[in-house]
């Protein structure tokens, strides 16, 4: 089992992810969700990529610690 | 010559990924295991332990609403119980209720001893004794016979061999005691479950078990009636909540100890897979107001055990008028 101190900060990253993949980028995940509410009859690999591209790519710009 | 191997040394050794789920009693038929029982204990001691309880006891809303809809049921029910067994109670969510106009005693049965032991006697209305024990083994600990009414509320879900344990169940009964059951069904969490599919499949191409598989409505009056109960009553109803997002739902479910524990899942969702995920839980199911909703489908059975002094139905083919007559 976890000390509690990693699973803490687990759960603290992890909210702080949840954090940015629901309000900060939200316009990207929108845009994401409606490419796949576009075509979820019929999904396949990467049927969405471009969107995600944008979307994954402003997680990735968020979630970053920001440098002193 | 035929030798008799150790027991210890005839269990199969399972893969490192998969953690061992102890085999199904010798009361039990059909050893069909599809969840980690083993798994599932461990998931609900932390769940009661995380924050010294205090989660455990915020995401309590969806059992307490469903055992106070139990409770109604069970109150239909005109006759006064000496004691009522609660299967798979949890720190006894339903037991709560229970006053002493009811019932004089509440008897807990619960696999984590951790959520067992959660909440203090104080807080009960009629006397409770707390077993620990596998709700799968019910008659290793509880005499055929014994029991007057027993009830489960929210525990059957996680149960490998259910058509075992509803016979258990009966074994257990008095002649005419009662069965009350709420179990999960089928559509339970089903927005969560096609998002993860979805976003697996569009993100990795794949998809994995991250919701259990939960029985459907016929498949339990069918269970029912083969585990020899009579008088069935069985019916559906909904509890649905929302949540701001998909993150807050499985938070939720972890500190309600009822996170994934599918026999051979996978452990592990990679951070692109989650944000889709939310993303398309969010446009495919998203209320107008921003939030999401997740749907749990409750599964209500009433069974009785026979005795000759219920009322019966006639034998097949008994009948002396035809029915072209009368009609």
């Amino acid at each position: 089992m976890n000390s509690a101190t990693t699973t803490t900060t687990k759960s603290r990253a992890l909210r702080r992810f949840a954090l940015h993949a629901t309000s900060t980028c939200a316009t990207q995940a929108e845009a994401y969700g409606k490419c796949i509410l576009a075509t979820y009859t019929d999904v396949r690999k990467d049927a969405c990529k471009e969107e995600f591209a944008k979307f994954g790519a402003c997680l990735r710009e968020s979630v970053r610690l920001p440098r002193k | 010559m035929h030798r008799r191997i150790p027991l210890s040394l005839s269990r199969v050794r399972t893969f490192a990924s998969h953690s061992p789920s102890p085999p199904s009693g010798p009361n039990t038929v059909g050893p069909y295991q599809v969840f980690d029982r083993h798994a599932k204990v461990l998931q609900r001691d932390r769940s009661a332990t995380r924050d010294g309880g205090a989660r455990s006891r915020t995401t309590d809303y969806v059992r307490d609403e469903v055992a106070d809809r139990m409770i109604e049921r069970l109150l239909d029910i005109k006759r006064k119980f000496n004691t009522i067994l609660d299967l798979g109670s949890g720190p006894g969510h339903f037991s709560k209720l229970l006053d002493a106009e009811v019932t004089n005693k509440a008897v807990l049965l619960e696999s984590s001893e951790k959520l067992l032991h959660r909440d203090p006697d104080s807080e009960f209305e009629v006397e409770v004794e707390r077993i620990h024990a596998d709700e799968e083994r019910l008659l290793d600990v509880v005499e055929p016979n014994s029991q007057e009414a027993i009830v489960s509320c929210l525990s059957l879900h996680w149960i490998n061999d259910l058509p075992g344990v509803l016979v258990q169940i009966k074994e257990a009964l008095k002649p005419d005691g009662v069965f009350i059951g709420a179990m999960f069904g089928g559509d339970t969490l089903f927005e969560l479950r096609t998002s993860l599919q979805l976003a697996e499949l569009e993100r990795e191409g794949g998809i994995s078990p991250h919701v259990s598989p939960m029985t459907d409505t016929r498949d339990v009056s069918n269970l029912l009636g083969r585990a020899g109960f009579t008088l069935l009553t069985v019916d559906i109803d909904e509890v649905r909540v929302a949540y701001p997002s998909m993150f807050e739902l499985m938070e939720d479910l972890q500190d309600m100890g009822e996170s994934n524990a599918i026999v051979g899942r996978r452990n592990f969702i990679h951070r692109d897979t989650l944000a889709a995920a939310s993303a398309i839980y969010k446009a495919l199911h998203g209320n107008e107001d921003g939030s999401v909703p997740a749907t749990f489908q409750i599964i209500w059975m009433i069974g009785w055990k026979p005795a000759p002094t219920q009322p019966k139905p006639l034998e097949r083919g008994s009948a002396k008028k035809s029915m072209k007559d009368v009609l």
